[in-house]
């Protein structure tokens, strides 16, 4: 089985499914005759076409807005914005049409469109190369938001996106495209949605992690066990709709939870999923929820980029200090 | 004023009489609200309300004829309102609670024990008392370790004895008492060398005790402390502290300012045996004015006792015991009653309590 | 390619512009020249008359609806009736319409009921299931963003080598929007079945045309996207219709885009609970009425000898009791159980909503 990046692993569920539905389109821009600035439609225009691979204007909110039309009209439409930077004009169309087209019409339209964009830092990008805007369209009824981990999680998950017939935010971590190879089977197989996966299981202590940071949790968890503490890994993978009832018996098991994220502190998503365990699952805490996030600054350029992230060691001081609470 | 005229009817028609009037004066009339009939050499043609307001005056009566474009109906004048919208419709402001001034802040929060939910939980599943427990955690935090502990240890105390009946009543009582009294305690000794062999103790004690009361009123009191007022007695109803293998009771002996010795005496008797055989009926054990322990019968020497509201006042007495003082500056061997008062400082004064205490070291010292 | 002339300037010829207008019937009702073949029989205008006519009923009573609290706010259409039914006039029922939310007369001749229009703007998303044309768009609330909807509805049409067109409504003040901009532009790029319909009605809210756009006439904005661009007398319907026929079948054929502005004016206010008086002079107002569609055309039916007084009165019978049964209609439907709020979120309500449903469900009972 050949060893995919993850960006690799994209191309490879979107190859898959234009193949097998012909109702599936790429859109957006580059993605055509360049294959994509970070290849992930590499080779679909020269195997599909230029009526299924569209190279469109530079108009990130026209490519939201026509993907909402294509998608009434019955197509699948996979749309491409070549970075979340630049997600924002589409948060009009994404938010006033493509989340409330069944709701509005009452079922007689829907939008079966997908909107991926490549997400997060770490990649020495420039300005507005590497947002986390994931709070946003969590906080949107109607949508589905969908980050994966790693190459097999994007190809399962991308592949349920598309198939899905309401509309899903499916974010790409940008600094995972090439950094990680995977064994990826390429059969058609989609992961579950609305599920969190359990990555490690634990005893003392659970993290709860999505995207790039993922990695990092895990690397973490692999010290922390070095130190005798076990801890449990949980890749949210669907934000929206959340799982927490995989969240809750892990933390239910450790009476610890951590939640790493790179997006800014207040209003993160990490706050969603610290509230819900207060309300659900307070009788199971020893010790405080806590949250390893970015600061509430705008994301620094390169130079500051590496402190800006949380990495390993406020991981690993927050589960400490969790532990202090035997 | 807004003027409606009689409108072209259309088809040539010039003029119309008017039917019936559908409005009044002051009627308020909302848009496309039927207005007036009025008939045509074609048809009986309603005319409905082309704007919301107030009728101010009416042009004609029924049976008039009215012609096309002169006045049929005027509106009130009213000021053009704003909405301050384009969409939906803004409620207007109510008074209601306002934002919080900065600067007031709100009141500080209780402390209490600091422990987690899963803490507590297991707390009270091993039946640990959470605020008995020594905290070992960051910001002295109770600990899922302190919790067990603390169980293993209570494990070996053996299972709590929950207190029951009297001994649950004093328990109650007393912890009102501490919740409300302000106590202050005097202390004395009697030399009661002089007293005669077989003297009844506690017989000379009511007796000195009365003298006392007589001496110092203030002590023979009932103290509100929600009104701030005192009820000073002339009657000396005295509870007489028991220790009984079910635990304490205080029954009270009545007027014992009227009854002679052999009479006071008389009623101790009666007062243990009813103790002891558990008939006290519940009224002799309430209304004291003043309590005494007479705690020296089983030791001790001075004490600070508790004062029972709504009482001011308790005397302790201590074991009569040969000790060594000064006589006329020569060290003697003397029998010395220790004698403690213990008073509620929110009705008596220091100077009431050692004027009561001096009268009734005094009245105890006398031969008989 | 510029061509170079010596160092200093070159000159790229893309085009010499002129925006054409046309106009058919003059204000006063009469032929300006020779009609276009489909309206020289008169009797194949009644249609669109009859629908203007029974727009404008409709439009008045949801004005009074609202009025008398019946009925949300409320867009009026009021003056721009020919604008929509010759538009529509010119689509096939395959065809999709993205209407902006003042496009109920090219709603109702595309057969989206007058009960469905009341629903919506009565606060009931049922109102936006239209029975009638299955796939026609919703209205769309922020400006313009049904542009690129149509475009890629287009594209779809285009992709399936399908002989449908998208027929796009937008207003003065929409054509400032990023959207519409994107959407011509596309349109354009792809040579799509898309006719733009630009709605000039002179005002957005309170913002006059002069104040929109620097450009002299919005047709020419068509220019820098490639796609034809003209003008109409918008009060005309049967220019409206012309410029609609020629535009929509050519995109039909394959030829690719176009941009019609039809030119009128919005007689009402913006909504309901603006009050354009606020802005604008009655006087201009007053000036406009006498440019509006319904009457210029009934002129020149009754002129041709198709349309009678009687025929007048029997129409407007028949509309006013059309829309008084919608009414009716309307004001009988119970609004939906709240669940509905979950009901259309997702093909499949996820498991983390179906806790609120219940939520909803129980708080429901609890008010039964």
């Amino acid at each position: 089985m050949p060893e995919l990046s993850l960006v690799q692993a994209v191309n490879l569920a979107l190859a898959h499914e234009m193949a097998a539905d012909e109702r599936v389109l790429v859109l957006g821009e580059d993605v055509g005759v360049n294959g994509g600035v970070f290849r992930a439609t590499d080779g679909l225009q020269q195997r599909f076409g230029p009526s299924r691979v569209i190279d469109t204007p530079l108009a990130e909110l026209l490519i939201a807005g026509m993907s909402v039309g294509l998608a009434a009209e019955g197509f699948r439409p996979v749309a491409e914005i070549q970075f979340t930077g630049f997600i924002y004009p589409c948060l009009d169309q994404i938010v006033n049409h493509a989340s409330r087209l069944r709701n509005r019409t009452r079922g007689r339209l829907s939008c079966p469109m997908v909107l991926r964009s490549p997400c997060g830092g770490g990649v020495h990008a420039p300005e507005h190369h590497s947002e986390s805007p994931e709070a946003m369209f969590a906080h949107v009824p109607g949508l589905r938001l969908v980050i994966p981990s790693s190459p097999s999680a994007a190809y399962g998950l991308l592949l349920a996106a598309i198939r899905d017939p309401d509309p899903v935010i499916f974010l790409e971590p940008t600094r995972l495209y090439r950094a990680v190879k995977e064994e990826v089977s390429d059969d058609g197989a989609a992961l579950p949605l609305d599920v969190c996966f359990t990555l490690r299981d634990g005893r003392d202590l659970t993290f709860v992690a999505w995207g790039a940071m993922t990695r990092d949790v895990v690397a973490a968890a692999d010290a922390l066990a070095a130190d005798g503490v076990s801890a449990a890994v949980i890749d949210v993978a669907t934000l929206k709709p959340l799982d927490m009832t995989t969240i809750l018996s892990s933390v239910e098991k450790t009476g610890r939870c951590i939640i790493v994220h790179e997006a800014p502190l207040t209003a993160g998503y990490g706050a969603e999923i610290a509230a819900r365990l207060a309300e659900h699952g307070l009788t199971s805490l020893l010790a405080p929820v806590q949250r390893v996030t970015g600061y509430d600054t705008v994301m620094p350029l390169p130079r500051l980029e590496g402190r800006y992230m949380p990495g390993k060691s406020r991981i690993l001081a927050a589960a400490r200090r969790a532990m202090e609470f035997a | 004023m807004k003027t409606l005229a009689l409108p072209d009817l259309g088809e040539g028609l010039h003029e119309a009489e008017i039917v019936a009037w559908h409005v009044s004066i002051g009627d308020h009339v909302v848009a496309d609200q039927p207005l007036v009939s009025v008939e045509t050499e074609k048809a009986v043609v309603e005319i409905p309300a082309p704007w919301s307001g107030r009728i101010a005056r009416l042009h004609g009566q029924p049976g008039d004829r009215v012609t096309t474009g002169s006045a049929l109906v005027e509106y009130e004048e009213t000021a053009a309102s704003d909405t301050g919208t384009v969409v939906g419709a803004l409620p207007k402001s109510e008074a209601g609670p306002s934002a919080p001034r900065p600067g007031s802040a709100g009141e500080p929060a209780p402390s209490g024990v600091k422990a987690t939910p899963a803490v507590r939980a297991l707390a009270r599943k091993l039946g640990v008392e959470l605020g008995a427990v020594a905290p070992s955690g960051p910001d002295g935090l109770v600990t899922r370790s302190d919790i067990e502990r603390a169980a293993r240890s209570l494990s070996e105390a053996g299972p709590p004895e929950p207190l029951r009946g009297v001994r649950r009543a004093m328990a109650g009582s007393m912890t009102r008492s501490h919740a409300e009294v302000v106590p202050a305690t005097l202390t004395d000794e009697a030399d009661v060398d002089v007293w005669p062999a077989g003297t009844d103790v506690t017989v000379r004690l009511v007796r000195a005790i009365v003298a006392a009361c007589r001496a110092e009123p203030a002590l023979n009191a009932w103290y509100d402390g929600k009104a701030v007022a005192r009820r000073l007695h002339r009657k000396v109803d005295l509870a007489v502290a028991m220790d009984t293998g079910d635990g304490l009771f205080a029954p009270v002996l009545r007027h014992v300012e009227a009854r002679d010795p052999a009479d006071i005496r008389r009623g101790l008797e009666a007062m243990k045996r009813d103790v002891l055989a558990r008939t006290v009926p519940l009224e002799e054990l309430r209304g004291a004015t003043i309590t005494i322990s007479n705690f020296g019968m089983l030791g001790g020497r001075h004490a600070a006792l508790v004062v029972v509201p709504p009482q001011v006042a308790i005397i302790g007495a201590g074991r009569i015991a040969p000790r060594v003082t000064a006589i006329d500056g020569q060290p003697a061997v003397r029998r010395l009653l220790p004698l403690s008062l213990t008073f509620d400082h929110r009705a008596v004064t220091g100077g009431e309590a050692a004027r009561f205490l001096a009268a009734l070291v005094a009245d105890l010292q006398q031969r008989e | 390619m510029p061509i170079w002339q010596g160092m200093r300037a070159a000159v790229t010829t893309i085009a010499s512009f002129e925006i054409t207008c046309r106009r058919f019937l003059d204000p006063e009702g009469r032929a300006t020249g020779s009609l276009p073949a489909f309206a020289r029989d008169p009797g194949a205008l009644l249609p669109l008359y009859r629908s203007m006519v029974l727009t404008r009923i409709f439009d008045a009573k949801a004005i009074s609806l609202q009025r008398t609290g019946r009925l949300g706010t409320y867009p009026s259409c009021l003056g721009q009736e020919a604008v929509g039914v010759g538009l529509a006039s010119a689509m096939r029922p395959e065809d999709v319409l993205f209407p902006s939310y003042r496009d109920q007369p090219a709603q109702l001749w595309r057969g989206v009921s007058p009960v469905e229009i009341l629903l919506y703007w009565g606060g009931d998303e049922r109102g936006s299931d239209f029975a009638g044309p299955r796939r026609d768009f919703p209205i769309s609330v922020p400006v313009g963003s049904q542009a690129p909807h149509a475009v890629g509805v287009a594209l779809a049409m285009k992709l399936r080598g399908e002989p449908r067109v998208a027929v796009c409504c937008i207003g003065d003040g929409g054509t400032s929007k990023g959207d519409f901009y994107e959407a011509i532009n596309l349109a354009g790029a792809m040579r799509l079945p898309a006719v733009f319909m630009v709605a000039n009605n002179q005002w957005a809210i309170s913002v006059p045309r002069a104040a929109q756009t620097g450009a002299q006439t919005l047709a020419q904005k068509a220019i820098a996207a490639g796609i034809p661009g003209e003008q109409v007398d918008g009060n005309d319907v049967i220019a409206v219709a012309d410029a609609a026929r020629r535009a929509v079948d050519a995109a039909r054929a394959g030829a690719g885009a176009a941009l019609i502005e039809a030119l009128t004016y919005r007689l009402g206010d913006h909504t309901t609970v603006d009050d354009a008086r606020r802005y604008r002079e009655d006087s201009e107002v007053s000036r406009q009425w006498e440019l509006e569609p319904i009457g210029r055309l009934r002129t020149y039916l009754v002129g041709m000898g198709a349309w009678t007084k009687a025929e007048e009165e029997q129409l407007l019978a028949e509309c006013t009791a059309q829309v008084n049964a919608a009414v009716n209609a309307y004001l009988a439907m119970a609004p939906e159980p709240p669940t509905a709020m979950f009901d259309h979120l997702f093909e499949k309500l996820p498991v983390e909503l179906a806790e609120q449903r219940q939520a909803v469900m129980a708080e429901d009972s609890d008010h039964a």
